[in-house]
């Protein structure tokens, strides 16, 4: 063993081993240690903050020097091996980065496992209202009336309150008032023996409930009496949104809702919703899967190797065509989705591109695949009898492809249902676009709803293509 | 002592394998199963250490009846039974040596054998054990990179970590050349006799049969229809069990 | 029976699944035709109107922000008394980049025309009013022309108004380029994305891979599906598989932002789960998959359950194992790209946050970012598993 073999790899790791001949061990060691040097480096940069960025814990922290310590033992541990080949044993560089890259991630990727336990109580919040999901409801007759109230004060006071919608009639003893004030307020024309209950209105169109005051989970409920009248207090609630002036006197409404059971079940608004939304995204899935399998299926033909290598010209659109796809299909559908939302505008018709496009990148590479393994045999054949390029790839080639080209698309289907559920999450359409809503809103039951809404219908899809891809093979 | 007594199997799509399958082995047999595909021998050998529960009957094993054993019980009978079968069934990725300590599970802990870590009296016999069919030499080899001949024997050193009483060998030659077909039962008898561990071995062709057996048993459709020695397995005989199209064919080379 | 029969049959239900199949298609373009503002209309593909407004947005997206040069802000300004009189006026420079407005002084709400000379050409530049309190007033954004001039009507509010002496003025501000150039500061930005996604990622998938290894044996026929309690156990791991892998990261990532604040966390809590049920699954088809020899060896051996699948069912499965999980890096790669999305963090939560203000330059840097690491992944992960199987 030369002793410039070890030295190559004392000056530059893996430069010993590229030269005795090991080529992919080289090659890692090079690689490996260049990864650690730059990562060090970047732990050691500190962060440029702006508002748009996230703070990312350990940069710039000078302590993460001593994670030098890692490419040095790797770099001593490549001037051993390259001495010494098949001897040094793979798992002490394997272990230190192991190391060094789970404890950096923990780090940067903000793992914090003790936050579960202690944020539990949120978990509460969520799954009480999950376990009721807001599809359908008992049927009812919903009735309301409501009231305005000037919060604060304005200098003029407003004229009398007295409100009247429908049979409802509410009259407050005063017109305005502070937050924290106590109103009286009248109501006749309420079903009697129906409870009801008080909602207030913000000024920016926000419902709250009203609670009770001695118990704030409960929500309040009064009681009319047999002639329909309800005469009840209430401390005007704290409804001023953040940001806007608390003392610039404004609209603020309070309703009074009654809700008489009918008997028997009908569908929620959120239930409706959930329907539209499921029916947006079986037809969003369907019209990409036919648009991006008939979109695909030309490309498949420039990039395939077998039918483009033939002269300079085609192989240069067979190269192009394929790194096309190839970069259209790393992209998410959903990042293709926000920019096509950018571009279109909000609603399915962006987020249908958006599949139809990343369907033609991934249809296009698997239908070229099979394109290129098909028998060369028959095209040869059909080449020999004076054939032109359509012809060959009519009688040759189809007939080969058309089934492998069906179960691709079939199993695109079934991917393509699953994107579609959430293409609504970047404003695509279909049931992500309202789960994403009714998340931002906390409106959990809903939410239920729509998880309960694409696991049925995930399950239907899948179950569908799988027996027709089973039928076909 | 094995005792076989009324054993039925019926399998849960409702194919009779066994039906009242009744025999005994005395200690130091070499019992050679005869019988065509399909009538039931591997569901016998599999019986008697319970990778297939028998539907009806009792297998008595020096008196204890392994039938009735369960869990720790059953994997101490388990324990002292070697099997050996047509496809080797060695664990192809890891080494020869591992395979060959693999057969001392029954005797040593969960915790010290997931870890890996062996006694030095193990390593030792696995090492005297591979030396005995001839391939100390491979004991680091990963066992696909050895020959099927040379599979069986370490399937056979395999069995013996076990410190056999009985070794169940089912077909263990039908994947192998007729020249090695002999190696491999040579073995198994050098067992037999040296060892005195009994044999119970199915086998196909019949002249394997006659130099091997001690005493021969033959099944057909899952019943016995005969028991003697290997000498009294005549032309007429031979189409009885075998049915009237039968010929018989030579394993080739007899010793 | 007559063999026409069973023809007539097909003929019928050939023509019930074409039937079916055109009445799916109506309905899907009709459904999402109707259910809202932008329904799929694929002529607007082609419309001069789209093009004219989303040319310009793709070309953001495609044009990455990646170099700059140090700026430095020079304001450019001229007092203009409102009212005239109030307080002196201002005389314009007479050359270099000067403003000029068309009268030297105004009354509240006049309007006049202040013009630009000499200033950076072809550029977007804001005009206003720097109040005597210090404080601007925002004004119209114009575009200077070639040579550098622009001309642009402007308003005298009366919130300009000389206060205590001090007049109005008009003022632009110019973005003069210093130094040489640079990497941008999106670089740098996305860089830190991009590193913490592919963190994000690795935790996840490490993660997974602990829990769902595992899993995988009690998902599996050969392995789990024996008596009883057996049987009970290998549905109930199965159907948990299968009801999380309907869900994407992104909606569950949605429910542990909730639980645990926005952050990477929450997104790799939810790569996590998805990939524990999408590995899980991998897993336990090839832990069906193996040579049931050994084990029936083994088990003939006296070795126990534990003992026989680790050394006959391990040693089969590992290749496999391996090849699925960096397979599943690479994916979750993928996954986290948009997960900081609605999850926050990584490169996703940049790209949401370029989206939403608006900066399709930054954007674009981070969506080719995203492409450049999936690729690279794509390869590596292609290239270990063929070193590797
Ligand atoms: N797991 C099983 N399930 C159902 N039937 C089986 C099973 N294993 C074997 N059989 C049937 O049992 C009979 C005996 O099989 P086997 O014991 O393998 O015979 P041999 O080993 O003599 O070829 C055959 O008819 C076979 O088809
Ligand atoms: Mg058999």
């Amino acid at each position: 063993m030369p002793v410039t073999i070890p030295l190559a790899s004392l000056i530059l790791p893996g430069l010993g081993q590229l030269l005795s001949g090991r080529r992919a061990r080289g090659l890692s060691i090079l690689g490996l240690t260049l990864t650690l040097l730059g990562l060090i480096w970047w732990s050691l940069t500190p962060q440029d903050l702006s508002p748009e960025t996230r703070p990312i814990p350990l940069k710039g922290d000078p302590a993460n020097l001593y994670w030098l310590v890692v490419p040095v033992l790797i770099w001593a541990w490549n001037v051993w091996d390259a001495a010494r080949p098949n001897v040094a044993p793979g798992w002490i560089p394997a272990l230190l980065s192991t190391t060094m890259f789970f404890v950096i991630g923990w780090q940067v990727a903000e793992i914090n496992p003790p936050v579960l336990a202690s944020n539990i109580d949120r978990v509460m919040l969520i799954v009480r209202p999950m376990l009721r999901p807001d599809f359908i409801q008992p049927r009812a007759e919903e009735r309301e009336g409501w009231v305005e109230i000037i919060v604060p004060c304005p200098t003029e006071a407003p004229a009398a309150a007295d409100s009247s919608t429908g049979e409802i009639t509410l009259t407050v003893d005063a017109t305005c008032g502070a937050v924290g004030e106590t109103l009286t307020v009248a109501a006749a024309g309420l079903t009697p023996d129906v409870p009801v209950e008080l909602v207030w209105q913000s000024p920016i169109g926000d419902f709250f409930v009203l609670r009770e005051a001695d118990d704030p989970t409960r929500f309040r409920s009064e009681q009319p009496d047999a002639q329909g009248g309800l005469t009840t207090a209430l401390v005007i609630p704290n409804a001023i949104p953040p940001g806007v002036d608390p003392t610039m006197p404004q609209e603020q409404r309070l309703y009074l809702r009654q809700s008489r059971p009918l008997g028997g079940w009908e569908l929620s608004t959120n239930g409706g919703f959930i329907l539209q939304g499921i029916y947006e995204t079986i037809a969003l899935a369907l019209m990409a899967t036919t648009l991006g399998t008939l979109g695909a299926f030309p490309f498949s033909f420039l990039a395939a190797r077998n039918l483009m290598g033939g002269n300079a010209f085609t192989l240069v659109v067979y190269v192009v065509v394929r790194t096309i796809l190839n970069i259209v299909r790393s992209i998410e559908s959903l990042i293709i989705a926000i920019v096509f939302v950018v571009i279109i505008g909000l609603g399915p018709f962006a987020g249908m591109m958006a599949v139809t496009v990343h369907t033609i990148a991934a249809l296009g590479k698997l239908f070229s695949e099979v394109i290129e393994g098909i028998d060369p045999g028959p095209i040869e054949a059909i080449r020999a009898t004076g054939a032109n390029w359509l012809q060959i790839v009519r009688y040759g080639v189809l007939p080969q492809v058309v089934p492998a080209f069906t179960a691709f698309t079939i199993y695109r289907w079934e991917i393509n249902v699953r994107a579609s559920t959430i293409i609504g999450v970047v404003g695509g359409g279909g049931i992500g676009f309202f789960l994403i809503q009714w998340i931002n809103l906390s409106d959990y039951r809903a939410v239920s709803a729509a998880f309960l809404a694409i696991l049925v219908v995930v399950q239907i899809m899948d179950f569908v293509s799988a027996r027709l891809r089973e039928r076909l093979a | 002592m094995l005792e076989v007594q009324h054993l039925h199997k019926v399998y849960p799509n409702g194919t009779r394998a066994l039906t009242d399958v009744s025999f005994q082995v005395e200690d130091g047999e070499f019992l050679v199963v005869i019988g065509l595909s399909g009538s039931g021998k591997s569901t016998l050998l599999r019986c008697i250490n319970r990778l297939i529960e028998p539907t009806q009957g009792k297998i008595l094993w020096d008196g204890t009846d392994v039938t009735a054993a369960s869990g720790a019980e059953l994997r101490g009978i388990r324990r002292q039974i070697g099997m050996i079968f047509q496809q080797f069934n060695l664990v192809k990725r890891s080494s020869v040596l591992t395979n060959v300590l693999a057969g001392r599970l029954g005797y040593v802990g969960t915790a010290g054998s997931l870890a890996g870590v062996w006694s030095s009296a193990d390593r030792a016999s696995a090492v005297r054990a591979l030396e005995r069919v001839g391939l100390a030499e491979k004991a680091q080899s990963r066992a696909d990179a050895l020959s099927g001949g040379q599979q069986q024997r370490v399937a056979i050193a395999r069995a013996l970590m076990q410190n056999p009483k009985l070794i169940l060998a089912d077909e263990p030659v039908a994947s192998l050349d007729p020249v090695l077909s002999h190696s491999i039962l040579q073995y198994l008898e050098q067992l037999n006799r040296e060892e005195k561990i009994t044999v119970i071995c199915s086998l196909h062709f019949l002249d394997l049969v006659h130099r091997y057996a001690t005493r021969v048993i033959a099944l057909k459709d899952g019943e016995v229809v005969f028991t003697g020695l290997p000498q009294e397995i005549d032309k007429a005989r031979f189409k009885e069990i075998y049915g009237e199209d039968a010929i018989e064919v030579k394993a080739g080379l007899s010793a | 029976m007559t063999p026409e029969k069973p023809n007539r049959w097909r003929a019928l239900r050939t023509t019930l699944t074409a039937v079916v199949v055109l009445v799916a298609y109506i309905l899907a373009y009709r459904g999402s035709f109707v259910a809202s503002d932008t329904p799929i209309d694929l002529r607007r593909l082609f419309s001069v109107e789209l093009w004219s407004k989303g040319g310009p947005l793709l070309r953001d997206f495609l044009t990455p922000d990646l170099v700059d040069r140090e700026i430095q802000p020079v304001t450019l300004q001229l007092p203009v008394p409102v009212p005239c009189g109030s307080a002196e006026n201002g005389v314009p420079a007479t050359t270099g980049p000067r403003l000029v407005p068309s009268v030297p002084c105004a009354a509240p709400r006049d309007k006049f025309r202040v013009e630009g000379f000499e200033l950076q050409p072809d550029t977007e530049l804001q005009l206003r009013w720097r109040l005597p309190s210090g404080q601007y007033f925002p004004g119209p954004f114009i575009t200077t022309d070639a040579d550098g001039h622009f001309s642009a009507e402007f308003e005298a509010r009366p919130i300009v108004a000389t206060k205590d002496g001090v007049p109005g003025q008009i003022e632009v501000e110019l973005q003069v380029e210093v130094g040489a150039v640079k990497l941008s500061r999106a670089f740098f930005d996305v860089l830190d994305g991009v590193i913490v996604t592919i963190f994000m990622a690795l935790i996840a998938t490490a993660a997974a891979v602990v829990v769902a290894a595992p899993l995988s044996f009690l998902a599996a026929q050969n392995v789990t599906r024996r008596g009883r309690v057996g049987t009970a156990v290998y549905y109930l791991v199965r159907t948990v598989f299968n009801i999380l892998r309907s869900f994407e990261a992104i909606v569950i990532a949605t429910l542990f932002a909730f639980w645990v604040d926005f952050g990477p966390f929450a997104g790799v809590l939810a790569l996590t789960v998805v990939t524990i049920a999408s590995l899980g699954k991998l897993f336990s088809e090839a832990v069906e998959g193996i040579d049931p020899g050994p084990v029936e060896a083994l088990t003939a051996t006296g070795a126990n359950r534990l003992q026989v699948v680790w050394f006959a069912i391990v040693p089969q499965i590992v290749p496999n194992f391996v090849s699925f999980i960096i397979y599943h890096w690479d994916i979750n790669v993928r996954i986290s790209t948009i997960i900081g999305y609605v999850g926050g963090g990584g490169i996703g939560y940049y790209l949401a946050q370029m989206i939403n203000t608006g900066q399709d330059n930054k954007a674009g840097t981070a969506i080719w970012a995203i492409v450049l690491v999936v690729w690279a992944m794509d390869f590596i992960s292609a290239e270990v598993r063929k070193r590797y199987t």
